[in-house]
């Protein structure tokens, strides 16, 4: 079982290998599709760096792979409330990341008030906290307090969408 | 025969364990210890140190009381964990530490104890520390 | 003297009262956030970028330098009151601190570590003050091509020097370089990178970028590891100190500040090995050596000290020169660049009433912290009971509001949603992520020095090595690159080097690798002379 967990863990971060290798071919692709005249005045043109770039990322990629592939790994990041011992946590980051999608969705035509609340209220239910009605009041109230506060404070007019004319 | 006692690191807390181990010993019971935390924050000063929950486990065992000590985290309140190790041991005591309250206090704050004593199934025995 | 009267005018501007206020809303932020796990200061700074739209330049500065400061100080307070600190430079603290705590004399450690800091941060502010002007007088002097030399050497410093894979930094360059690239090239007007998305045409907003990587990566990051059972804050009075303390502790203190500043100036230095230094030294210099490992109190002002000068040696490079050392300076360099201001050597002439009042803040805030720390101890951690639903919800909350009110564009959110997705791959994975953020903000001007050498060259490569200082660079940068292989050589060939030597030098990256690996049971492969029970 350890042998095929490795396994499966080795394998997980060829995947960042895959992500740098295309990174490495997409920045050269778009970059070989740049029109360069020779200048005098920019000898280098727009295309070296994006080249070097693309260079770099290929040649990590190929090396990180063989890196994995020989038993090397990247040590997951630590800190205070971190507890690496448990891998993670997908029932608490897909709900998260669904509260900010909603948020993406809803904030432009709802506005800012209902999209904050949505925001908040899952995050901190995506996060573990039972006190429903609370939290439902807690995002509630900061989404109106900044709501107010940007505008007041700043200068900064969030979309107020659904609830246009009464805010 | 078992005697369930919530535990934490307060004078009350210990007046509820000394209590217990006296229940415990009078049937010669076994002693189930609950010190659990919700886990919500990263310091909860209701959860016992390491070193401590070891001293409490020598005491026991010097006393020559059967014990179990668990610290269940799992976002559940205290009041919770008691009553299901009670009923998951089929306790025939629970022993909890009662801690004085102002009349403010009391009406602010949700109650561990209240919930407790009104929720038990089996006798419930609340201790005041000093 | 210039520099004096610059520095009086600096004090007048950040005197004013708004100017005040705002380094008193730094320092508290920065001390709650430094208590706190799982923030930082670079993560605050980030997450405060989209208010530099609305404030003025030198208010949004004091305030952030009030947070970076704050941090040091409120990250002191967790690693002596918890058993498993945070911050890589607060681990060597926590040895002797926790240490101290446990036998009762918390108030003590407490009450050096801040008052070692505020020595450490008041000396270290003064050298700024100094040492910047004479760098930047050097620096003007500087052309392209060794101003081209000096970013590269930074670049590859910090992504070849720190962190445990040098691969891994590469490689995480390379994706802040291709993030880097995004929009429109500055010389020919073309669009790279952008997919026909005319959205992206102006290039990633930095400020999204950071918020990304550096909140919503980390807070995506704990959120699917949260630690499981809490831990134990042992409880403290008012910090105070006995007179053998003061005498045990002072000398310590200027010694650390001794380390400090230095490292934290040169571009990968970083905080841990002069903290660590600093520790190795007070042990060996300490009348009472056996004291170490449980509860010496030198232990704590050195390495304080030590961590406090470094925060202020980061900042030399970044004012004078435009070069970041560590992810808050390199965040506060991201502000820089939204407000329009270049970084480098020229900020000091552009904008120097700004610098000035800047450092000025400095100082001020130096002592508002240890006014606000000293007493308060107690209270601050009293704030690691916050409940963490809501911390971490509230970090997510105000990334999303701070990079939506950049362009009030929902298009903005993609982008931190998939960014910070990369932010947390990349904490999974162990890419650093200091690497990237310095690809993202020193790429593009890498690339216009780059450019501005070679024109001047007419084209010939050559111009790379045009000036002296550059083919010095060079030669260091080939070191650097070399410096493993020719190590592994030497290695090979003599077998029996003096470990005494090699423990000390690899002492400090094990000690940084070993504060991760062994958060929980709190002992270190180097001390191996005491014992921890978890």
């Amino acid at each position: 079982m350890t042998s095929l967990t490795t396994g499966l863990k080795g394998r997980s971060e060829l995947g960042v290998s895959l992500l740098l290798g295309a990174a490495g071919v997409l920045v050269f692709l778009d970059a070989n599709g740049l029109v360069t005249p020779y200048s005098k005045s920019d000898p280098v043109g727009p295309k070296t760096v994006p080249f070097i770039v693309a260079g770099m990322l290929v040649v990590c990629a190929v090396l990180l792979a063989i890196n994995v592939l020989r038993g090397g790994k990247g040590e997951a990041e630590g800190g205070e409330d971190v507890d690496l011992a448990h891998p993670a946590d997908w029932k608490t980051i897909l709900p998260l990341a669904g509260a900010f999608v909603a948020n993406i969705l809803l904030i432009d035509w709802a506005g800012w008030v209902i999209s904050g609340t949505v925001l908040f209220w899952g995050s901190v239910l995506a996060l573990g906290s039972r006190h429903f009605v609370r939290d439902g009041l807690i995002s509630v109230a900061l989404s109106l307090l900044t709501f107010y506060g940007f505008y007041l404070g700043l200068g900064i007019a969030l979309p107020a969408g659904l609830l246009e004319g009464i805010l | 025969m078992t005697v369930v006692v919530g535990y934490v690191p307060t004078p009350e807390g210990e007046a509820a364990l000394t209590q217990a181990i006296t229940e415990a010993r009078k049937n010669n019971s076994t002693l189930v210890l609950i010190n659990s935390s919700k886990g919500e924050s990263t310091v909860d000063n209701r959860f016992a140190p390491e070193g401590e929950i070891q001293d409490i486990e020598q005491r026991l065992a010097s006393q020559g009381i059967q014990y179990l000590i668990k610290r269940p985290v799992r976002g559940h309140d205290a009041a919770a964990e008691v009553l299901d190790a009670a009923e998951e041991h089929k306790a025939d005591l629970i022993v909890i530490g009662l801690r004085r309250r102002t009349p403010v206090g009391k009406l602010i704050m949700g109650s561990t104890s209240q919930r407790i004593l009104l929720e038990a199934d089996c006798p419930v025995l609340a201790v005041k520390a000093g | 003297m210039d520099v004096w009267s610059s520095l009086m005018d600096g004090f007048a501007t950040a005197l004013t009262p708004m100017n005040f206020l705002y380094a008193v809303i730094g320092v508290i932020l920065g001390t709650a956030v430094g208590v706190l796990p799982g923030l930082g200061p670079a993560m605050t700074v980030a997450l405060l970028l989209p208010v530099t739209y609305a404030l003025e330049p030198t208010s949004a500065f004091i305030m952030f330098a009030g947070i970076y400061y704050g941090g040091m100080y409120g990250g002191s307070t967790t690693s002596i009151l918890l058993n498993t600190p945070g911050e890589s430079s607060s681990v060597v603290t926590a040895i002797e601190g926790n240490k101290m705590a446990k036998a009762g004399r918390a108030a003590q450690a407490l009450a050096t570590a801040a008052i070692g800091s505020f020595v450490a941060g008041t000396i270290g502010t003064a050298l700024l003050a100094v040492c910047a002007p004479i760098v930047v007088k050097f620096a003007v002097s500087l052309g392209a091509p060794s101003y081209f030399a000096i970013m590269v050497l930074a670049l590859l410093a910090v992504t070849a020097v720190l962190g445990s894979s040098r691969l891994r930094g590469f490689a995480s360059l390379g994706l802040g370089l291709a993030i880097g690239l995004v929009g429109m090239d500055s010389v020919t007007g073309q669009r790279r990178l952008t997919f026909g998305q005319p959205l992206l045409a102006d290039g990633l907003d930095i400020v999204v970028v950071a918020v990304a990587i550096f909140a919503v990566g980390e807070a995506l990051w704990v959120a699917a590891h949260l630690r499981r059972t809490p831990l134990h804050a042992i409880p403290v009075g008012q910090p105070w100190m006995g007179k053998s303390d003061w005498k045990r502790s002072w000398k310590p203190w200027l010694r650390g500040t001794a380390f400090g500043f230095p490292f934290g100036a040169l571009p990968a230095g970083g905080a841990e090995i002069p903290t660590f230094l600093s520790y190795v030294t007070e042990k060996r210099l300490s009348k009472n050596p056996e004291e170490f490992g449980n509860g010496a109190i030198e232990g704590v002002a050195g390495p304080e000290a030590a961590n406090n000068a470094a925060a202020a040696g980061t900042l030399t490079p970044m004012l004078a020169l435009g070069l970041p050392t560590n992810a808050t300076a390199a965040v506060m360099l991201a502000a820089f660049t939204s407000y329009g201001i270049q970084p480098g050597p020229q900020l000091f002439t552009s904008e120097g009433p700004l610098v000035w009042a800047l450092i000025a803040s400095l100082f001020i805030g130096n002592l508002l912290l240890l006014i606000i720390n000293l007493p308060l101890a107690p209270m601050w951690a009293k704030l690691l009971q916050l409940p963490r639903p809501y911390l971490y919800a509230g970090i997510l909350f105000f990334a999303t509001l701070g990079a939506y009110s950049v362009n009030l564009q929902a298009f903005d959110l993609v982008i931190l949603l998939v960014l910070g997705a990369l932010g947390f791959m990349m904490r999974r994975f162990g890419l650093p992520v200091l690497p990237l953020i310095l690809g993202v903000i020193l790429g593009p001007r890498i690339e216009g020095q780059l450019r501005k050498t070679l024109q001047l060259s007419a084209g010939d490569p050559a111009g790379l090595f045009g000036e002296p200082i550059a083919v010095g660079i060079y030669v260091i940068i080939a070191l650097i690159l070399l410096w493993p292989f020719a190590y592994k050589l030497f290695r090979r060939n003599r077998p029996v080097a003096a470990p005494a030597g090699k423990a000390e030098s690899g002492g400090a990256a094990a000690l940084a690798r070993d504060a991760d690996d062994t958060v929980h049971s709190n002992h270190s492969a180097v001390y191996s002379d005491h014992k921890e029970q978890p």
